[in-house]
């Protein structure tokens, strides 16, 4: 085989394909549309049928921050889940060390959750 | 990869890992115990947790060192870092102490002095770093603690401006500092920082590098508020509470400046000149645009401030400028810009401390509200005139010495057109610190009102650093040698 044209060649014709892939069907539906059906919107036309409910009110709604500091308090328990894990199953052959950096690891966690739970976030209003 | 021997990582970071399990117990005691009570009693409550963490850290790192390195450089203990860290940790206690004042009502003291906690501890892993991932890491670590710290008075809009801003300028150098350091082992193949200096030597010069080298200075001359990355400082100085800004003011730049220098001399210490052989580095021709335009710029601009705390902003950034002079230096300007720092800190929360006494009983910080201060008390206008004299470098005070020796360093290292301009520079910095001393000292006002007594923590911190900030200019050696054995240990 032969290899010493540029390698980046194939990479060209690979993306020039595409592109022509991409834009051809595109190209060929408009010049079709163009023909067949002319616009001519309406009422009827424009309305939203069977594809769902008429959208009412703005989608700019504002959300309560509770739903993130619930998300990062979620963080806690995934974060310690993710660490947990491995820590238990590696468990046997631990260091004393590594024992104690782990719970120093958990100690930061839980007195995060605790500090929420304290702090009132977690009851809903 | 051999397994990590966590006992040793305990052993190496346990002043780090006890401020952070003190920052925890803050929390845990303003919680428990300080439920309920009025927000005087919990200020002193957490306070005194945080402080007595602060002075045990302190202490244990000063009496019972641990030397070493761990993960080829994640985190080092040599002479040198242990050292800075005890300056740090006392800079946070006496941040700490000055906290103790009402300038800033704080309503949640416990958040904020594990915040204090927290931010220390960021910059205590930032020195000990020699690993540019663990460098950016303890780099933004310090960076979020005190993003929060200064937009902490949520009552103020201007806390919440200077929060605001300072995370925006913050995390965009971040990201500029991050791409140089990715763009450093794209050249190098190493984040180590020997490696690094020798991958940076192999490669010459590498467009590639230059790139990487202005992102890095962009992202930690946003930390040391060095022009043209300044902007952020006056604006945060002014409005975040007097405590955060002591902190961002000192601590913050004793540990940029730190791993500014190692990264820059270490790292890029080796590289080539940039064309031509007879010309300076392209690193020596960075800094010294960054380090003259700096002291141009924080000198004229702060001859016309109002506001004493934008005042010591600007002076902040004319400071990062001589101190740039220090890195210019090389190695031989190591000890003199670690001498300067820790005495700028120094000096530098005392001011603000002094600041925080006037807007607490004023309302704000303008020049003419310090009129009249030394009827009032005498005592702390004696410890405001150490400190701008300090600032200003004048003989007896730490201040000279640090100017001293970084300047000898400068001009040692040849860079003698940036050694005028300093020298001029530091002239008319003298205006704007005798302006304050004028209105204190001198000032006329007409407001003859009673003013509540100083905190007895604050006075005792004011006291504690006007005397060693005064101790430290009679007798330079007591530091000086400390750092110059450290620095002979850690081979600079």
């Amino acid at each position: 085989m032969q290899t010493d044209t540029s390698p980046y060649l194939l990479l060209l014709v690979l993306m020039v394909g595409a592109l022509l892939l991409a834009l051809v069907p595109i190209g060929l539906a408009r010049l079709w549309a163009l023909t067949a059906s002319p616009p001519k919107p309406g009422a009827e036309k424009n309305a939203i049928y069977e594809c769902g409910l008429e959208s009412k009110g703005d989608a700019w709604v504002q959300f309560r921050p509770q739903y993130y500091i619930y998300a990062i308090i979620f963080l806690v328990f995934d974060v310690e889940t993710v660490f947990l894990l491995p820590f238990a199953v590696s468990f046997g052959g631990l260091s004393a060390g590594a024992f104690v950096a782990i719970m120093i690891f958990l100690l930061l966690l839980v007195e995060g959750l605790v500090w929420a739970w304290q702090k009132g976030v977690l009851s809903w209003k | 990869m051999s397994s990590i021997d966590y006992l040793r990582l305990l052993q190496l970071a346990a002043p780090e890992t006890f401020l952070t399990l003190t920052g925890l117990m803050v929390l845990a005691v303003d919680l428990i115990v300080g439920r309920g009570s009025a927000p005087g009693t919990r200020i002193i409550l957490s306070g005194s947790v945080a402080a007595t963490g602060c002075l045990l850290a302190a202490g244990g790192l000063f009496l019972l060192p641990v030397y070493g390195t761990f993960a080829a450089g994640m985190l080092v203990a040599d002479p040198l870092t242990v050292l800075i860290k005890v300056s740090l940790v006392i800079l946070t206690l006496f941040t700490v102490l000055l906290a103790f004042s009402d300038a800033a009502p704080l309503a949640d003291p416990g958040e904020y002095f594990a915040l204090l906690l927290f931010a220390c501890v960021g910059m205590m892993f930032l020195t000990s770093a020699e690993d540019l991932l663990m460098v950016f890491l303890a780099l933004e670590f310090t960076s979020l603690s005190l993003y929060i710290l200064a937009a902490f008075n949520k009552q103020s809009p201007h806390s919440t401006e200077a929060g605001i801003k300072y995370f925006l300028f913050g995390s965009i150098s971040a990201a500029f500092m991050l791409f140089g350091l990715s763009l450093v082992y794209g050249v190098t193949g190493s984040v180590q920082l020997p490696e690094v200096a020798a991958g940076l030597a192999r490669a010459g010069n590498d467009p590639l590098a230059l790139v990487a080298l202005v992102m890095i200075a962009m992202g930690f001359g946003f930390k040391v508020a060095a022009v043209p990355f300044h902007l952020w400082a006056p604006d945060v100085y002014q409005g975040a509470p007097i405590p955060s800004a002591a902190l961002i003011a000192s601590g913050s730049k004793v540990a940029s400046f730190f791993v500014f220098a190692k990264v820059v001399v270490i790292g890029f210490g080796g590289a080539p000149a940039a064309v031509g052989s007879g010309a300076a580095p392209v690193w020596v021709i960075l800094l010294g645009i960054m380090a003259a335009v700096s002291m141009i710029l924080g000198n004229l601009a702060a001859l016309v401030q109002v506001s004493v705390r934008r005042l010591l902003a600007f002076s902040a950034i004319a400071h990062a400028g001589y101190m740039l002079l220090g890195i210019l230096a090389g190695t031989e300007g190591f000890g003199p810009l670690v001498y300067y720092v820790i005495t700028y800190g120094l000096a530098t929360v005392g001011a603000f401390g002094v600041v925080s006494i006037v807007q607490a009983r004023t309302g704000s910080d303008r020049l003419c509200d310090f009129a009249g201060f030394h009827r009032r008390f005498p005592v702390l206008a004696f410890c405001m005139l150490i400190f701008m004299l300090s600032l200003a470098g004048i003989p007896p005070l730490a201040g000279f010495f640090g100017k001293f020796y970084v300047f000898a360093a400068a001009v040692k290292a040849g860079s003698l057109a940036l050694f005028i301009l300093a020298l001029a520079t530091s002239t008319v910095s003298l205006f704007y610190y005798l302006q304050v001393l004028k209105q204190i000292y001198v000032g006329e006002t007409a407001d003859a009102s009673h003013w509540e007594p100083v905190p007895i923590t604050v006075s005792v911190a004011l006291l504690a650093m006007a005397f060693g900030v005064t101790l430290l200019g009679c007798f330079p050696d007591l530091l000086l040698n400390r750092i110059t054995i450290a620095l002979r240990i850690t081979g600079f």
